[in-house]
């Protein structure tokens, strides 16, 4: 019964390193999204600050799905361009998770007591330098947990992408299913690979937070 | 941009949309429903019952939330193709289930956090247990998680757009449909969003009013109950 898995296991390797791959990309561009807008926000930049609450409002609205299905087609019908389907679900991905983290992060930055960069500031630090050393790493530290399962939820998400054919877990095990039919063996393989991944990312969550979270 | 906008393909097809949004919201309330019940009976027995079910509870929490959604649907809906499911229950199952887990969470976390003499007084004015739970632990745990559950049932409702792809023909899946039939890309999927969003945000305010009423209820809050 498992010899499915067994025979076509570099095929499904293949599409483990692919969703790995998606989601690492999708975390960093992410992260560096999320914290951009964070920042943006923290600092009420004018006109920009309302443009991060306008995005992390409508995408706290969509489902993931539809935003992946206007990344690959409605987007590149608009303004004209080509895109690939793994390309559309990095994107799509990036932009989804990046105001979740947004909000995550900006509420770890307005958790550093007001006090703390006042006192920076009397210090006779700029305010770059406040926020370098006092707040981001401060506020960051506090919010590993929300972060951390955002990230989880993302390399669960990705299955999605088999929806458009990317050819990732998912969408190689549902391959491999239409080939042979054993659809219970297959998906429960899917399953538990995908219950490792998130267990061992969570795990690593536990770590980092025990390693960095700012103890009060 | 030399994309020509033409938004009457909308209105031509708009019984499939209404019946696709109706479709979603059926889904998604009865998932709602299913999953909030389920989750308060698996999260009272994490928080209150014997060390057994306490780690059976946390054991269906982390293997459940650990496995994508996706996949959760494709199981009810191929692996358990033997039970011959239409694909309306398969997903309602799945999404219940799913969002099951986490709402198993957050009542876990609601009970564990009220003060223990709450229980402790409640028993020993001679409430049964059961009695405990209902007069005394539900009301100010409903009332703390409120916020919470809201998250998880806009979650919830995004969530259901997955159903469109084990052909339930809900909102999503109209989408698809009507891209097809009027090549009308841009404007279908942004008013997909948009019905996703109004959706959220009635949800949203609902369980807002209702958080803001609990609050001015005349019972006392859980901060009073606790500070007397």
């Amino acid at each position: 019964m498992h010899d499915v898995i067994f025979v076509n296991r570099d095929f499904l390797a293949a599409g483990l390193l692919a969703t790995l791959q998606i989601s690492a990309i999708s975390i960093v561009c992410g992260t560096l999204i999320g914290a951009v807008v964070a920042l943006l926000r923290y600092l009420r930049v004018p006109f920009a600050a309302r443009f991060c609450a306008l995005y992390v409002g409508l995408i706290q609205g969509a489902p993931l799905l539809v935003v992946l299905l206007f990344c690959y087609f409605a987007l590149p019908a608009l303004f004209g361009y080509k895109t690939t389907a793994y390309w559309a679900t990095v994107l799509s991905f990036s932009v989804f998770i990046g105001a979740y983290l947004a909000e995550d992060i900006r509420a770890g930055l307005q958790s550093v007591s007001p006090k703390l960069t006042q006192a920076a500031l009397a210090c006779g630090l700029t305010m770059p330098q406040v926020l370098r050393l006092v707040v981001l790493p401060i506020g960051v530290r506090s919010v590993i947990p929300p972060i951390i399962s955002q990230y989880v939820r993302l390399i669960k998400f990705t299955s999605v992408a088999s929806i458009i054919s990317v050819q990732e877990l998912t969408g190689n095990a549902l391959l491999v299913n239409a080939r042979v039919f054993e659809p219970a063996t297959i998906l429960s393989f899917v399953a538990i690979v995908y219950l490792i991944v998130c267990q061992a990312v969570s795990l690593f969550g536990r770590w980092l937070n025990a390693r960095f979270a700012v103890r009060t | 941009m030399n994309y020509s906008f033409d938004w009457s393909a909308l209105w031509v097809h708009r019984d499939l949309i209404i019946s696709g949004f109706v479709t979603t919201v059926e889904l998604a309330s009865i998932s709602l429903v299913l999953a909030t019940v389920l989750g308060i009976v698996i999260g009272t027995c994490g928080a209150v019952g014997s060390r057994g079910l306490r780690v059976l509870a946390i054991g269906w929490v982390e293997l459940i939330r650990s496995v994508p959604l996706l996949i959760h649907m494709y199981i009810w809906y191929m692996a358990l193709a033997v039970l011959r499911l239409p694909g309306f229950a398969c997903a309602v199952l799945a999404l219940s289930i799913y969002s099951s887990a986490y709402v198993t969470e957050i009542v876990r976390a609601g009970i564990e956090n009220l003060p223990a003499g709450q229980a402790k007084a409640a028993l020993a004015s001679g409430l049964t247990q059961f009695q405990t739970l209902r007069l005394v632990i539900y009301p100010q745990v409903l009332r703390r998680i409120l916020p919470s559950l809201a998250s998880v049932f806009s979650q919830l409702i995004k969530d259901s757009s997955l159903a469109s792809v084990i052909a339930v023909a809900d909102i999503t899946y109209e989408a698809g449909a009507l891209d097809g039939m009027t090549f009308r890309t841009f404007e279908v999927y942004a008013m997909t969003l948009v019905l996703y969003l109004v959706l959220v945000s009635i949800v949203n305010q609902l369980l807002g009013a209702l958080l803001s009423s609990s609050m001015r209820s005349s019972r006392p809050s859980p901060r009073e109950l606790r500070d007397a």
